[in-house]
């Protein structure tokens, strides 16, 4: 008999916590208004800076290795220069050297029996 | 005419110009130069200058106009399209590769390449030979290829050649000035 009292009242006391209740007509908005509010102030502001900060770096990333990648054409390019123009000088030395040659030769060979041969 | 160039350059240019008309224009083509390589590795000093037009043309920007020697040599390369050098330096007196110079002087009796001076001094082992092709009266090769006993060279310039700058080089890039004497002025003839 006690036990059927017991959960009677158990019972009672459930439908009473549980039962429906007008959350009052201003809820649905405030809960959206909330809604809208949040992420605005919070995640964001957050997102937004992140991205910003990765490109401000990848641009001065970009723009250093730019500079570097000028610098070091422009460096190739200055070697080779001066190694052609070195080059460039040995080759007319040693052209003038075989003309002098050939002229010393010819000064002695117009006095001598050698052969002197020409081509005209 | 105080220089043995000069009158290089005296005897050359009016011979340059009696073979205009007799031959045919050579290409402004570098010769195939031989590969030199057994003679390199025998020599104790070497040559190997290969400048195409585009390596003429960096070279000329790295050519000081104010200093005499740089603008002479850029005055010389303006109408060059190539210069190509092979020269090998021993210690002792040396046999040259026949087959490679033979090779080279094959290249060289097509039409429009004249001999305009060969030289063979028995007495020293001295060989120079001069090659020009002209076009329209002008030169635009040159093959210069010496044999001396313990020196061997081959120069090829591609272009026009112009023999007064050429002599222009005298006294510049550590080529010496030779007075001639008195008796051996030029001639004017070969």
């Amino acid at each position: 008999m006690s036990d059927e009292r017991t959960n009677h009242d158990l019972e009672q006391s459930l439908r009473a916590a549980l039962r429906p209740a007008d959350p009052g007509a201003d809820f649905p908005a405030g809960v959206l208004a909330r809604l809208a509010a949040e992420p605005a102030r919070t995640l964001r502001p957050a997102r937004s800076l992140a991205t910003a900060s990765w490109l401000t770096f990848a641009l001065a990333a970009s723009v250093v290795l730019g500079l570097f990648i000028a610098h070091e054409r422009q460096v190739r390019r200055t070697e080779q220069g001066l190694e052609a123009r070195r080059q460039l000088i040995q080759a007319l030395r040693v052209t003038g050297e075989k003309l002098e040659l050939a002229s010393r030769a010819v000064n002695t060979t117009e006095h001598s029996t050698d052969s002197l041969h020409s081509g005209a | 005419m105080s220089s043995p160039v000069r009158k290089w350059i005296l005897i050359l240019a009016p011979l340059a110009a009696m073979v205009a008309p007799m031959t045919m224009a050579a290409p402004a083509a570098p010769l195939k130069l031989p590969d030199f390589d057994a003679l390199a590795a025998k020599a104790s000093e070497s040559v190997d200058v290969s400048l195409d037009a585009g390596l003429l043309g960096i070279a000329g920007a790295f050519l000081d106009p104010k200093d005499p020697e740089d603008a002479s040599a850029k005055q010389l390369i303006a109408g060059l399209k190539g210069i190509y050098v092979r020269s090998y330096t021993f210690d002792r007196d040396i046999v040259y590769p026949a087959a490679a110079v033979d090779m080279l002087r094959r290249q060289l009796e097509v039409p429009g390449w004249q001999r305009l001076v060969g030289v063979r001094k028995d007495k020293e082992h001295t060989t120079v030979d001069i090659y020009v092709s002209v076009e329209q009266g002008k030169a635009n090769g040159l093959v210069i290829i010496a044999a001396e006993p313990r020196e061997f060279t081959v120069v090829n310039i591609v272009g026009n050649v112009d023999l007064e700058k050429l002599r222009r080089l005298e006294g510049k890039f550590g080529i010496p000035k030779v007075p001639l004497p008195e008796g051996d002025r030029p001639t004017g003839h070969l």
